[in-house]
């Protein structure tokens, strides 16, 4: 009796003990953010190692990721999923052999229909698929509608129009934009992106990057110079060059609410800061595209920019799992959106093919409609490039901090195009160039 | 006559210059202190002044939200770790410059002087993958060697230059007795430069505390994180919350501005024996 | 046996222990380091060898000229200001006797602060919304306008060096001062009784007293200014336009932001000989004779 016993008891823990030995650990490190942590683990680690039982996915969250998963890797080591902030890190990575190819897994599951095309030859190199994108944004143009109405303003969406509307905000003792680039230098490249494709137009822009154009040509100079004259000479972004470089996050949003400024230049990431600093306001935001500022207009163009990439490490013992993660992911669109909403569509919003009925109940109107609206603009084709996701490494750093360069007024628009044609010509040779999708 | 009117207008000039100098020095931090207490919407209207309502409860929330008790024990651990391998190698080595005369010491003088003005930017990428190596990534004893090997310099030369203006004849009569070298260290020189490890250890201990560079890059765990990197990462989470971030720096600078008053006046004579005799 | 056991075997196992601990720390990785200096690594992939590229190319560079310009300017801002308050304020405070230790805790309090706090409370007291400036205006106040120095091409150098210098010349205060407290006094009274000035009391018998550890303070200063980093990263990152730029950050962004490793290692390489080159001109100052 006892002896049975003790094989009884033996056997349920070998049992038990073989369940939890015999799952596959998937380790996932991600940027940490004290808001969206706990989501991350309760709605997409938890719901996807509660979908089945051999495999544990493991977060965690690390803060100033990238220079420690760099150096990680390096030693040959980092998590399985392997998350980076863009495609030029991405490149470096696979460049250097750290990423296993996922073109296998990509056609084992057909994720190539999963994703919207545009984001899905972003992670393709050298034929190959290697990076599965996690967010998606792209630049908008927040205002504050009812002062807008108050005053009888209407949104441009052409350059005399813009620059009407921005005198007079300017004589209604407001700033035209709210916006700042303390904490964040690159924020740069968010206006000289937006005015690169919008005054250029993208189709120029796409020449440029797949090596058609030069940088030096008139289009790009004069969107420099316009940036130039709107940033220096008039002050549209908190007034001025020194405010708009010692305003940070917290600052700008608080300037908007309060109707400091009139509109705000920004990405989609703002959804909750603004709608959170408008809370206790009586006003009311909404957003329009940023307005198309070359002659004979155009439908406004949507900005495509990959917030987050996700990759399988080389060294991984177990790519199969976390290309079942990965799959998780891309077949859930509910468990997307509904992370997405708690994030405010600034986190997390992979790019799947999202209908109006996908998105829950609760959200505002106004993140439905830019939702529905950029899969319509982007499916047309109505898109342009943002300069975080399709410039390499060494003229994506030239792009926004020399920009401060030109507007210091030591340098010359035509010097500066130039320095970045010739870093172009640099990163061309050396086979930099990041991956851009046939327009 | 004359001179004690000339001497009293001089004072007066003297304490009106020093006034105004300390009061550059004071009221940033006391800025920093009443913000530390003063509540989220009293900074609209009162951003400089003295609190109207005290709200000590920003000290509660930055406690809780920053695990600061943990946090504590974790820079207190740094602190004292460094401490003992810092100031052991260091005594020993400025002892030895100091009264023991090796030949080519110059040299290690001009070393440890390439040292101190190596930027931290250039190696930390190889020493990153060195410590991987070694597995002493992730560890508060990587961080501690790190710590003891940049403070290591400075505290050489604190040290040795203590050591150099003992008098030989004290070592002599030992030696006599029959006393070997380490023996020479640690009863008679230890004992008496004690002054100098002091101003030695709140120099370094000082920098330890305060060091965010690579505690940045060589700890990961939220649970072995120092101070500093809590307060870096408090600025940029909570940016505009001044009442938290305030409190959270005050919290931060509270323990050594505590102990260098309790030591201030020994500090002040180990640093400059130190540094008169450079 | 006995080369072990020697006076000067023994003399260096006491030195051993430190020198294994800084070497394995600092030099051997700066030596990995500079050892890239000629190849274009960028921090993942493969090494290759290209000569004296970088170094070309180095020299090509406008803002690593503009770098190494900030640094000199950088040395001599500390070399001057900080210097001369502090030698006042000693000299002063030697001359009183109330309140001495208050304002000597004054005077170091800043001293004691984190750069990240220092930073903070500047920041926060230059901000051009909520700041000090923007706040005397709001009071009908006109004097400063509400910009903030840290983003203005023409100051944001100085302004950077301020916040540092008010974080570190409390420190020179009190070496001075126990230097001053070393003069013999009969000194000054002679100097009374000869009818000297202030200043040349201070001129005559202060300074060449205190020589040594005025001449201690002017070493570290010039040591410590070539890897000057943290007040200039956290305040403006080398902006705007590169007006604050200094050879660590330089070197910081190239190889953490622009992944040009191979390239930061030659701004290292070039900083390291630069260094080599100032330490011996005080080796060589301190053979003349002169108390280093």
């Amino acid at each position: 009796m006892k002896k049975l016993f003790i094989v009884f008891i033996t056997t349920i823990f070998s049992i038990v003990s073989f369940n939890t030995y015999a799952k596959t650990t998937v380790t996932w490190w991600a940027e940490a953010n004290a808001d969206r942590d706990p989501v991350f683990q309760a709605k997409l680690v938890d719901a996807f190692n509660a979908s089945q039982n051999e495999i544990e996915l493991v977060i965690e969250f690390k803060e100033g990721l990238n220079d420690i998963l760099r150096t990680a890797m390096l030693s040959g080591e980092g998590p399985d999923i392997v998350e980076t902030p863009g495609p030029s890190y991405v490149k470096e990575y696979q460049e250097a052999g750290l990423l296993q190819s996922m073109e296998g897994y990509s056609g084992q599951y057909g994720w190539e229909d999963k994703l919207l095309p545009w984001s899905y030859q972003a992670g393709v190199f050298n034929g190959e698929f290697y990076s599965a994108p996690k967010t998606f944004e792209s630049m908008i143009m927040l205002y504050n509608k009812t002062l807008f109405e108050e005053n009888g303003w209407s949104v441009p969406t052409t350059l005399s129009e813009y620059e009407d509307v921005a005198s007079k905000i300017k004589a209604a003792g407001m700033n035209v934009f709210a916006y700042g680039s303390t904490g964040w230098q690159p924020t740069h490249e968010h206006l000289v992106g937006m005015y690169l494709n919008s005054y250029a137009g993208p189709d120029n822009v796409y020449k440029a990057l797949i090596g058609e154009k030069d940088w030096t040509d008139p289009e790009f100079t004069g969107a420099v110079e316009l940036l130039r004259k709107h940033m220096v000479d008039d002050g549209y972004w908190s007034g001025s060059l020194e405010n708009y470089y010692a305003l940070g996050w917290d600052d700008f949003h608080a300037m908007f609410a309060s109707r400091g400024a009139a509109m705000m230049t920004i990405g989609t990431w703002t959804f909750g800061a603004t709608a959170a600093g408008f809370a206790d306001s009586s006003d009311e935001w909404d957003w329009a595209p940023f307005p198309v500022l070359r002659d004979g207009g155009a439908d406004p163009a949507y900005l495509l920019a990959l917030g987050t990439t996700m990759s399988i490490n080389a060294s991984s013992a177990n790519p199969d799992a976390a290309a079942k993660v990965f799959d998780f992911i891309f077949s859930n669109k509910k468990v997307v959106l509904d992370m997405a909403a708690d994030f405010n569509f600034g986190e997390f919003v992979v790019p799947l093919y999202f209908s109006a009925d996908d998105i829950r109940e609760d959200v505002s109107p106004q993140v439905k409609r830019y939702l529905v609206e950029f899969a319509e603009a982007t499916g047309k084709g109505d898109y342009g490039y943002t300069t975080w996701t399709f410039w390499p490494a060494d003229p994506g750093v030239h792009i926004w901090k020399d920009m401060e360069v030109v507007w210091a007024g030591d340098i010359s628009v035509e010097d500066y195009m130039y320095d970045h044609q010739k870093m172009w010509d640099k990163a061309r040779k050396k086979g930099e160039l990041l991956p851009v999708g046939a327009r | 006559m004359i001179v004690a009117k000339y001497r009293k207008r001089e004072l007066v000039s003297n304490y009106t210059i020093l006034t105004i100098l300390a009061l550059t020095c004071i009221l940033p931090i006391m800025l920093l202190f009443f913000n530390s207490i003063k509540p989220q919407e009293e900074f609209g209207i009162n951003p400089f002044g003295f609190p109207i309502t005290i709200r000590l409860a920003n000290f509660v929330d930055a406690w809780i939200m920053g695990e600061y008790a943990q946090i504590f024990l974790n820079s207190s651990k740094l602190v004292i770790g460094t401490l003992i391998l810092n100031l052991t190698v260091s005594g020993l080595a400025g002892f030895s410059l100091a009264k023991l005369y090796p030949r080519g010491s110059n040299a290690f003088l001009v070393y440890l002087l390439v040292g101190v003005s190596i930027p931290a930017q250039m190696f930390i990428l190889p020493l990153f993958l060195m410590w991987k190596e070694l597995g002493l990534m992730n560890t508060h004893l990587g961080l501690i060697i790190i710590y003891a090997g940049l403070n290591a310099p400075f505290a050489t030369f604190l040290i040795r230059s203590y050591m150099i203006q003992l008098p030989d004849e004290l070592f002599d009569a030992a030696k006599i007795d029959g006393a070997n070298t380490l023996q020479l260290f640690y009863r008679i020189a230890l004992p008496i430069s004690w002054p100098v490890f002091l101003t030695t250890g709140l120099v370094v201990g000082l920098a330890v505390w305060n060091e965010f560079l690579f505690a940045l890059t060589f700890v990961h765990d939220d649970s072995k994180k120092p101070i500093a990197t809590i307060l870096f990462a408090f600025q940029s989470r909570f940016e505009n919350n001044w009442g938290l971030v305030n409190a959270s720096a005050v919290m931060m600078m509270a323990p050594i501005v505590i102990l260098f008053m309790f030591f201030q006046r020994r500090f002040i004579a180990g640093l400059t024996s130190g540094a008169s005799k450079g | 046996m006995s080369i072990f056991f020697s006076k000067n075997s023994i003399a260096w196992y006491f030195i051993l222990p430190v020198l294994a601990v800084h070497f394995m720390v600092v030099a051997l990785p700066s030596l990995l380091s500079l050892a890239l200096c000629l190849t274009d690594w960028n921090g993942f992939g493969k090494i290759n060898y290209v000569g004296f590229e970088n170094f070309y190319e180095l020299f090509d560079d406008r803002y690593f000229k503009k770098a190494v310009w900030h640094n000199i300017v950088w040395t001599c801002l500390f070399l001057t200001v900080p210097i001369a308050l502090a030698l006042t304020c000693a000299y002063l405070l030697t001359g009183i006797t109330k309140g001495q230790m208050l304002f000597r805790l004054c005077f170091f309090f800043p001293y004691m602060l984190a750069s990240i706090i220092s930073c903070q409370i500047w920041k926060y007291i230059f901000h051009p919304l909520y700041g000090l400036p923007a706040w005397l205006n709001s009071k009908g106040i006109d004097l400063i306008p509400a910009v903030s120095p840290f983003t203005m091409k023409e100051t944001s150098l100085y302004a950077v060096a301020f916040v540092d210098g008010w974080h570190f010349w409390g420190f020179l205060v009190v070496i001075y001062i126990t230097g001053m407290y070393q003069v013999d006094n009969s000194l000054y009274e002679a100097a009374d009784i000869e009818g000297a000035t202030k200043f040349q009391k201070f001129r005559f018998v202060t300074l060449p007293l205190i020589r040594p550890i005025f001449i201690f303070s002017i070493m570290i200063i010039i040591i410590w200014s070539i890897p000057t980093f943290d007040y200039v990263w956290i305040l403006t990152q080398g902006g705007p336009a590169y007006s604050s730029e200094v050879l660590a950050t330089n070197l910081y962004s190239q190889a953490f932001d622009r992944f040009n490793v191979g390239y930061s290692s030659a701004i290292g390489t070039l900083m390291f000989i630069y260094t080599i080159f100032i330490v011996s001109i005080f080796g060589v100052l301190r053979k003349l004779g002169w108390e280093i």
